[in-house]
């Protein structure tokens, strides 16, 4: 019987409240441990196509008549259009139509932010369109930009009040407290860099739309372009079959896809608009930067008492203020904690979400700090780690719905027991140390999701819906999925997906929350459609007859299936944790830092699909790595104009940066989330990365970095003032 | 007209003299397995071979490859090393994943069992977002597999 | 409309030369290369590369697979660029690569560009240059050439043979030009003399597929040692009067440091 229920629902660590649909969730869990298929490590079935080229992503469709679009964006942080003449790019060979502010809201003439679009033409090439572009007669009227956050926050300049959480005394707790550490962390702009860059191409059919966009969330465009364009939103088909990356990036229609729509609309054609990458490095978001003024104190005896944080956000001019408090709010038990979060509003391009966006920079913060009280207190950082482990949500009061960190820690002392042997490589210009960082973040996904399942006579089935895999291997776990719970083999299972009009809704593909969002869905339709086999045979009096036998009897019929996502647990938090042990190797004369070699901990509740599994965790670790070491999107300081917008000045690692990486997962199913128990691991694995780096510095050097990316001049800086720190302390008993 | 040669085919192309060979493969000849990342030869999805060499075909002009044999990854379909990436994992979106199996194609065709530091020397040209290194790394080691 | 020539003998004529392309096509497609001709040298122009001689047509892949350059111009290929930008790019090319001073790239009216101010000077100059930097404070990005300086190679063109330092220049308000090539002169070789050693230290921002923050090549010639470093002026800087004459901006002057260490790392090599 359907119900209808209200309950939250947590995307990126913001919470809402939802009204949902959901049939009675009675399957029971299947017990702990790899099964059949589930568990298993399986190699992607889309893999073929992808690896040949043969997988069409939005940037190689090309459909007739299709047009192409340049677009004139603002070249200045802040800046009025004071005049804008369309004619001369109209005039041009080749264009179709022109638009500008007033045509539609995503384009503008007051300009807040380099990159804000402004204009854009359409034409028979991409040449073309990009000449037309070149000839319109701009003029802008350029204004002082405000970029400084601290001096935002002072000013009041910010994207909402600021937001302020506090339990206990801190006052009081700092006062019990035997030492005080406190430091102030920065964290610079990173951005996303897809490979496949942003792009949409739209066209009218009918008193329609069909959008092929790169997208991590088919439905979310939907409802985004029906609201914008004022159509209902089954007038709008939203197709994403293979997109190349997102990152947090793609989850929203954007500026090019109603240019798109606007051009579509008035040349009657298909008209693509795809970011250059440039445009890509000014317009498509970013991870901001942020600052962190942070205090712990703890007794003596390692017991956390206090702690505050005051965090900026230089969020750009649009976007959100991320929850760079996150981690210092719940992931130790500390009675006292007070932060404040201040979210500046800047003239320079908006925040979107980046893979754990706060948790990844606040994470850095919080557990450099701790590993710098570790060392003042001289109690292991594992230990100081275990001892203020949060036994419940220290927030909100709530029990965890499962929570194996303490088992993450104690599979990471195998890696934490190297350092002793890795710290004796050492010589007097390479020092070697090894650091750790704990994880916390969400994962949990949420309803609504739902899944049809299709059994033909041939035993073979297709799993439909209307989701996306953006590359995390999704059609290969719904496979896994449906495959073991039909009891069929998995190349028996074909997932089609990616098209808004061949299948239900479907959750959108970020925070973590694909495989436990859609997995729960895709195995109740399953079940659904097992439940009607096994009807069948019973009726026929073979209820142990296999399901090739019951079906083969079909021919033409097929069974359906249908599932949905049934409800998180009601006033549990859902979380994932983990911890990672990194092993480095710093050149004391030139500020190189290698890493080695990380291990990674995580607890995700069950894992689907091992293979893929190590594979996000990799590539999470990775990403965090550039993050941490040599990404870094710069602006000019005087002009406040973006200066890195090609992939030769922004540094992303090559193969040749990447440590050897050891992946393990506890794969304890969570018990009271779903009838799968698993949670997300897109996002985990890049959180802790960035601080167990610098740890692993501080345990190599003494040098305490502060400040992201480690660069040459960041680590020599550091270097320099763990010399002269150590030169006073040693100097100081020569002067007596 | 240009005469190009790819995948063992011969064309007669179109295109204006400043056409890069991505362009007339992608746009002209409909060959999309080769991907156009960032179009300014930095990131190597659009890694093609040229008589054998890896080149980056968004930044190679198309008049100047002719007489030479272009091969694209429509050209290299049944090269050991794309079973090789499918059954290591080897690719996550997949976007760089032709580009890092024409590379991988021309290091193992000089060098057929390559260490570590040769695999990291010669893959460091194509960059991939997702982080799928570890696992490319593996696909090269075990091609043969 | 551009048009591609190709060159039949030593006499270029009026047009842009382009070889391996890296350069050239990336710059006249973002617009900061104008031309109307393009002159395909690559039929005219030497490739052979020996001990003593290497042509400006060898691309940096061959000279990396040779056994018998001298190490420091071998390893100064390796570390360099990509592997594909090593496989298309010629030496000749590598030698006249521009800047990557990102205001210059981005085509800020600089005074390389003609304009009245260096960007960098109060801007964003964390890579720039820390000697000759009161004028345009762009650094030189080439390994080779800060190798083939430190070797002490002589150039031979179509129409002259120089040291080749001094085909570089630090660009002055009177002649902004940062090499002293001529219109249509032509790169052919660059000849070595015995060295008894060398050796070339990078110091980037990624473990390969990066521009040097500081390079230094050093070689040891008849007993004397010369040092030259990459990505610390605006050309291949000869270090006459060491590291102590260098004048960092307030955000750049850890390259010193840098540089002092490298430079002593490739001192004790060459001892």
């Amino acid at each position: 019987m359907a119900r209808l229920i209200r309950t939250e629902k947590e995307v990126e660590g913001r919470y809402e409240e939802v009204w949902i649909v959901v049939e009675e969730d009675a399957l029971e869990q299947w017990p702990a441990g790899p099964r059949r298929i589930v568990g298993q490590p399986a190699a992607r079935i889309d893999g073929r196509e992808r690896a040949t080229g043969q997988a069409v992503y939005t940037a190689d469709l090309a459909l007739p008549g299709m047009l192409h679009t340049a677009v004139l964006r603002s070249p200045h942080p802040r800046a009025r259009v004071t005049h804008l003449d369309l004619a001369p790019a109209l005039a041009l060979p080749g264009v179709h139509a022109a638009i500008g502010p007033g045509d539609i809201p995503q384009l503008v003439d007051e300009c807040n932010y380099q990159g804000v679009a402004v204009a854009a033409v359409c034409a028979d090439t991409l040449a073309e369109a990009r000449a037309a572009v070149r000839a319109i007669d701009a003029r802008f009227d350029v204004l002082e930009p405000l970029l400084d956050p601290d001096e935002a926050v002072a000013r009041g300049h910010l994207l909402a009040e600021p937001r302020v959480r506090s339990r206990g005394d801190v006052e009081r707790g700092f006062a019990d407290a035997d030492v005080v550490v406190e430091a102030e962390f920065r964290t610079q702009v990173v951005l996303h860099n897809s490979l496949e860059t942003h792009q949409a191409i739209v066209e009218w059919v009918g008193d329609g739309v069909d959008v092929n966009i790169s997208t991590q969330y088919i439905w979310g465009i939907r409802d985004g372009v029906a609201e914008g364009l004022g159509l209902p939103p089954d007038k709008v088909r939203v197709v994403c079959h293979y997109m190349g990356g997102g990152f947090g990036s793609k989850n929203s229609p954007d500026d090019y896809t109603f240019i798109a729509a606007e051009l579509a609309r008035r040349t009657q054609r298909a008209v693509k608009c795809a970011l250059t990458r440039r445009e890509e490095h000014t317009a498509a978001g970013n991870r901001n930067a942020t600052i962190q003024r942070l205090r712990i104190g703890a007794r003596s005896d390692g017991t956390l008492t206090a702690m505050s944080g005051e965090f900026v956000n230089a969020v750009g001019w649009g976007g959100w203020s991320s929850s760079t408090e996150g981690p210092m709010q719940m992931l130790y038990a500390c009675p006292n904690v007070s932060t404040t979060t201040h979210g500046a509003k800047l003239n320079l391009p908006p925040m979107k979400a980046f893979r754990a966006p706060g948790f990844v920079e606040g994470t850095f913060g919080l557990e450099a700090l701790l590993d710098e009280l570790a060392a003042k207190l001289d109690i292991d950082p594992l230990e100081l780690r275990r001892l203020n482990h949060a036994d419940q949500d220290e927030v909100e009061g709530r029990a965890y719905s499962g929570k194996n960190l303490l088992e993450c820690y104690r599979r990471a002392e195998a890696h934490w027991n190297r350092r002793h042997e890795v710290r004796s490589r050492s010589t007097d210009v390479v020092k070697r140390g090894v650091g750790m960082a704990s994880q916390i973040w969400y994962g949990g996904g949420g309803p609504p999701s739902y899944a049809w399942v299709r059994v033909g006579s041939d035993g073979r089935a297709a799993v439909v819906t209307a989701m996306q895999d953006i590359g995390t291997g999704t059609r290969t776990a719904m496979a896994q999925i449906a495959a073991e719970e039909l009891g069929i083999p998995l190349d028996h299972v074909t997932v089609s997906l990616g098209d808004s009009a061949r299948g239900p809704y479907a959750a959108i593909s970020a925070g973590s929350s694909t495989t436990p969002s859609m997995g729960p869905a895709v195995r109740a339709a399953a079940a659904d459609a097992r439940r009607q086999i096994d009807e069948i045979a019973e009726q026929r009096g073979t209820p142990d007859a296999p399901l090739a036998e019951i079906v083969a009897l079909l021919e033409d019929a097929q069974i359906l299936g249908k599932g949905a996502r049934g409800p998180n647990p009601t006033g549990m938090q859902v979380l994932t944790f983990g911890v990672q042990v990194v092993e480095v190797a710093v050149d004391v004369e030139t500020g190189e830092v290698t890493v080695e070699r990380v291990a990674a901990v995580h607890d995700v509740g069950r894992v689907i699909n091992p293979l893929g599994a190590s594979s996000q965790i990799e590539g999470g670790i990775i990403q965090g790595i550039g993050h941490t070491l040599s990404e870094e999107r710069l602006h000019d300081r005087v002009t406040g104009r973006l200066l890195t917008t090609t992939l030769e000045s922004y540094r992303m690692p090559t193969i040749a940066d990447v440590p050897e990486i050891v992946s393990e997962l506890v794969d304890e199913p969570d018990p009271h989330l779903t009838n799968l128990g698993s949670k997300g691991l897109g996002e985990p694995p890049i959180v802790p990365i960035a601080a167990a780096i610098a740890n692993a510095i501080r345990d190599a050097t003494g040098a305490d970095v502060r400040r992201l990316p480690i660069s040459r001049e960041e680590m020599l800086r550091a270097l320099r003032e763990a010399a002269a720190r150590e030169k006073e302390r040693v100097g100081a008993p020569a002067r007596v | 007209m240009t005469q190009l040669s790819v995948n063992g085919h011969d064309y007669a192309v179109h295109g204006d003299v400043g056409t890069t060979l991505a362009e007339t493969l992608r746009d002209e000849l409909a060959l999309t397995g080769t991907k156009v990342a960032c179009a300014e030869g930095h990131c190597g999805a659009c890694t093609v071979l040229v008589d054998g060499t890896p080149v980056l075909s968004c930044i190679t002009l198309v008049h100047t490859v002719e007489g030479s044999e272009v091969t694209t990854i429509e050209g290299l379909r049944d090269h050991p090393l794309v079973d090789a990436f499918v059954r290591t994992d080897a690719l996550q979106c997949g976007f760089c994943t032709p580009g890092q199996i024409v590379s991988a194609v021309a290091l193992v065709s000089r060098t057929p069992d390559p260490s570590s530091d040769e695999i990291k020397h010669a893959m460091a040209g194509n960059i991939c977002r997702c982080g799928a290194y570890p696992k490319i790394e593996e696909a090269i080691r075990t091609w043969r597999d | 409309m551009l048009e591609l020539r190709r060159a039949s003998n030593l006499d270029l004529g009026a047009g842009t030369p382009i070889h391996g392309g890296t350069e050239v096509v990336p710059q006249l497609r973002s617009g900061l290369l104008r031309t109307d001709t393009l002159v395909d040298v690559r039929s005219i122009v030497p490739r052979g590369v020996a001990s003593d001689r290497i042509g400006a047509g060898a691309t940096l892949r061959e000279i990396e697979q040779s056994g018998e350059v001298p190490e420091a111009l071998r390893d100064a290929c390796r570390l360099a660029a990509s592997p594909q930008l090593r496989a298309m790019g010629s030496l000749g090319g590598n030698l006249l690569q521009s800047t990557r001073c990102w205001y210059w790239r981005l085509n800020w009216p600089c005074r390389l560009h003609g304009g009245d101010e260096c960007f960098a000077q109060a801007g964003e100059h964390g890579e720039h240059a820390i000697f000759a930097n009161d004028y345009c404070a762009s650094a030189h990005p080439s390994d080779v050439a800060a190798a083939l300086v430190a070797l002490d190679a002589t150039l031979r063109t179509e129409r002259r043979e120089l040291e080749l330092v001094d085909l570089f220049r630090v660009p002055t308000e009177d002649d902004r030009r940062a090499t002293t090539l001529e219109e249509g002169e032509l790169m052919l070789d660059v000849s070595l003399p015995p060295v008894e050693k060398s050796v070339y230290l990078k110091a980037m921002d990624r473990k390969r597929w990066a521009f040097p923050i500081v390079g230094v090549a050093g070689a040891r010639i008849q007993g004397e040692i010369r040092i030259a470093l990459a990505g610390v002026a605006p050309m291949p800087w000869l270090l006459e009067d060491g590291l102590d004459t260098a004048t960092p901006l307030p955000r750049n002057a850890y390259k010193v440091e840098l540089a002092a260490a490298l430079v002593k790392r490739a001192r004790a090599a060459l001892a």
